[in-house]
């Protein structure tokens, strides 16, 4: 489904990515942790092209993001993102949020689109606040419209950046609740989050990065059992001992 | 070395014969102050929003060519722009076009020139308040459109200009009462605006304080007009819930 | 199409010269006292004392409200008259640089005054707090510890609104005084060359303005990365 291959990406001399290879199967729900500045946002933005790189290859669905013939609006809603900081579109009711790009993007009827956001609201719990505007509602419900809203494209996989992690801590099972739930329905997902409860309850693979490098690519189990490298062992103990 | 106060003045009429007062006068000024305010600020809001958009564009070249319109019109002063759209403008004009121009009625001669020199001059301010409203936007929300598969000028019009329309409503209030200040930079070229009519009343009436104070009443009350409007576009385009920029 | 004559300009120079000494000469009386009398009209504004604070909050408004071109013809206008009964001072004595100098020292202080009181308000609430539990009376604790923080963060603004009024020197066109513009209109309306003068005049104002900007912009990069 994501194929990346010695992706690299440098702001001037600054390394930010290097040489990250991976796949992630159809149906595979893939964990990124690492430091922060460990280059994570930087890797999930380059699959849907929200961020260019200058050598490597990332093929999405038999589709190339760097080839520059790539239609990447195309490619871009069929790829579900969810941002740290929700990024609703403040100024439109919640139901609005949902229909817009299927309107404005897919060409559907906005009767269709609105019908469709709110089974979506109703999935994530909040169809009693379709009329609402982001502002009036918590970050933990912001967020589960945000899944809604990528949802709602009929995306064939979702990226998540650290969904959780502008949340207060009350807030954050809710939203995790709802992926964890996406996982087991089969959506493909790269998440990039510091939750080691979900990555251990739902990943199937867990990918470790420090200073722009895939330090660690496991299977959940060989990780939590046992990393490799010190880093990610000291990251883990720093990490389980909150 | 008493003044003589005498506000009967407005209601005599004219020293010119034509059968108004000063009165008359007065509003004839307000209603140009008016109309070329509001017919010039309608065009600068528009190019405006077009050039401060393509100021935060990724394309060299256009924001190049947008940064350079800007610069242009922010430091040449206001005066010395009216009198090159009204004395050099029709010189340089194709010969048929700039005599066409110059046999128009002077009255729409320099209606039009004051028109595109304030339209002008204040649509390189607006464009400045439409960029750092975009600018101030938390740069997520573009991601977060060209995400969901909207092209560039989808994400635009749909997420970042209606959100950095609103927050630029403050700064484009004190613009929009700018441009009925600066109108009377027209009377310098003949226009007859409120404070060229001020002026003339001083000349017919010799009553300056009064037709002084007329005058600034008048400023003021179109002040306090155009603030009220504002608030009430404001307060109309609030976004429930939304607090600040980021 | 136009046939360009440039040749009036070289002779003019000196006349221009002299205008633009004018320009900045009405430049530098109008920042430097509207900056006085702004920071003056700012503390009255924020001070407790509630008629001083009305009287600013009026004067600001006021002049706020009105166009400048106004007030600088009324300046013209009227001071004149008014020195003549107040000082007796004989009739046609030449106010022009001189009402033109006033009006846009008041005019300008109301801009100047809204500037320092933002600065003043910038600066953090416990500065004042602690320089009173030095014992710093409020008028030394102003003094030697708000302001000169407040300044120090609006210079450029300062500079910029300098920028501006010196666009606006032009304006003292309406007074027939010869200030640069005055001078190249002038020179231009005597020898039937306005086109070349008008433009020669932009360029000038054009090229001092950018690179004054320019100066403004690169102090206050500097300022933000100290
Ligand atoms: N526009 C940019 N210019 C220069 N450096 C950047 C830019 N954006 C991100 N970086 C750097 O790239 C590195 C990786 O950033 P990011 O992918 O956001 O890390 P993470 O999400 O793991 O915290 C960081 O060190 C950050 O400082
Ligand atoms: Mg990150």
């Amino acid at each position: 489904m994501i194929s990346m291959n010695k992706v690299s990406k440098h702001y001037g001399s600054f390394q930010v990515l290097a040489d990250c290879t991976t796949q992630v199967q159809k149906g595979e729900v893939i964990v990124v942790c690492g430091p922060s500045g460990s280059g994570k946002s930087t890797l999930i933005k380059c699959v849907n092209g929200l961020e260019p790189f200058q050598s490597g290859e990332i093929i999405v669905n038999g589709v190339s993001v760097g080839d520059p013939k790539t239609n990447l609006s195309k490619l871009r809603s069929t790829v579900g993102m969810v941002f740290q900081n929700f990024e609703l579109f403040p100024h439109m009711r919640i139901i609005d949020n949902l229909a817009i790009a299927q309107v404005k993007v897919l060409g559907r009827n906005p009767e269709q689109a609105r019908e469709k956001g709110f089974k979506l609201l109703d999935r994530v719990g909040l169809r009693v606040q379709a009329e609402k505007y982001p502002g009036q509602l918590s970050g933990g419900q912001q967020q589960r419209v945000a899944i809604a809203r990528a949802l709602s494209m009929d995306p064939i996989c979702m990226l998540f950046d650290e969904p959780t992690s502008a949340l207060d801590p009350e807030m954050i099972n809710e939203v995790l609740d709802v992926m964890t739930e996406l996982a087991q329905e089969g959506m493909t997902m790269m998440c990039v989050t510091h939750e080691m409860g979900f990555a251990r309850r739902v990943a199937h693979r867990v990918i470790f990065m420090d200073q722009g490098r895939i330090v660690e690519d496991d299977s959940k189990e060989a990780f939590f059992g046992n990393p490799r490298s010190e880093r990610a062992q000291q990251f883990l103990a720093k990490i389980l001992h909150h | 070395m008493a003044y003589n106060w005498n506000w009967g003045v407005f209601l005599q009429p004219t020293a010119t014969g034509d059968d108004s007062t000063y009165l008359d006068w007065m509003f004839h000024g307000l209603q140009m102050t008016i109309g070329l305010s509001l017919s010039a600020w309608l065009i600068a809001l528009l190019l405006g929003a077009v050039v401060g958009v393509l100021r935060t564009v990724p394309n060299r070249w256009l924001s190049g060519v947008a940064t350079a319109y800007v610069e242009f019109f922010r430091n040449i002063p206001l005066l010395v722009q009216l009198f090159l759209w009204y004395f050099v403008m029709p010189e340089l004009l194709p010969e048929n076009l700039g005599n066409a121009f110059k046999q128009t009625n002077p009255i729409v001669q320099q209606f039009l020139s004051s028109m595109i020199c304030l339209a002008l001059f204040t649509s390189a301010r607006v464009a400045e308040q439409v960029r750092s409203g975009i600018n101030s936007l938390p740069p997520g929300q573009k991601n977060a459109g060209l995400a969901l598969g909207f092209t560039l000028s989808q994400t635009y019009r749909h997420v970042m200009l209606p959100m950095a329309v609103r927050l630029i409503v403050p700064p484009l209030t004190s613009e929009f009462l700018n441009i009925f200040k600066n109108s009377a930079v027209c009377s310098t070229i003949g226009l007859l605006e409120l404070a060229a009519q001020g002026r003339q009343l001083v000349d017919y009436t010799a009553q300056p304080y009064e037709s002084f104070i007329a005058v600034t009443v008048a400023y003021l009350l179109l002040n306090v007009v155009v603030m009220s409007g504002m608030r009430w576009v404001e307060a109309h385009v609030r976004v429930p819930g939304y607090i600040g920029g980021k | 199409m136009h046939e360009f004559d440039w040749s009036s300009i070289p002779n003019a120079l000196p006349f221009l010269w002299d205008g633009m000494l004018i320009s900045l000469e009405i430049t530098l009386s109008a920042v430097v006292f509207g900056i006085v009398w702004g920071t003056l009209l700012a503390l009255m504004r924020l001070s407790s004392i509630t008629p001083l604070s009305w009287f600013a909050a009026g004067y600001v408004n006021l002049f706020r409200a009105v166009p400048l071109v106004m007030v600088l013809l009324w300046f013209f206008l009227i001071v004149p008259h008014l020195l003549e009964s107040l000082f007796g001072l004989p009739r046609g004595t030449d106010m022009r640089l001189t009402s033109a100098i006033a009006g846009f020292a008041l005019f300008e202080a109301a801009y100047y005054s809204e500037i320092i009181r933002a600065g003043i308000q910038s600066v953090p609430k416990g500065q004042m707090a602690a320089a009173s539990a030095l014992g710093m009376t409020y008028g030394q604790a102003m003094r030697l510890v708000v302001l000169p923080q407040a300044f120090r963060n609006m210079v450029p603004l300062l500079l910029t609104q300098g920028i501006i009024l010196f666009q606006d020197t032009s304006l003292v066109y309406v007074s027939a005084l010869a200030d640069f513009f005055g001078a190249a209109y002038k020179v231009g309306d005597r020898d039937g060359r306005l086109v070349e003068l008008l433009l020669f005049a932009g360029a000038v104002y054009f090229v001092l303005c950018f690179a004054a900007s320019r100066v403004v912009r690169h102090y206050q990069n500097k300022m933000k990365t100290a």
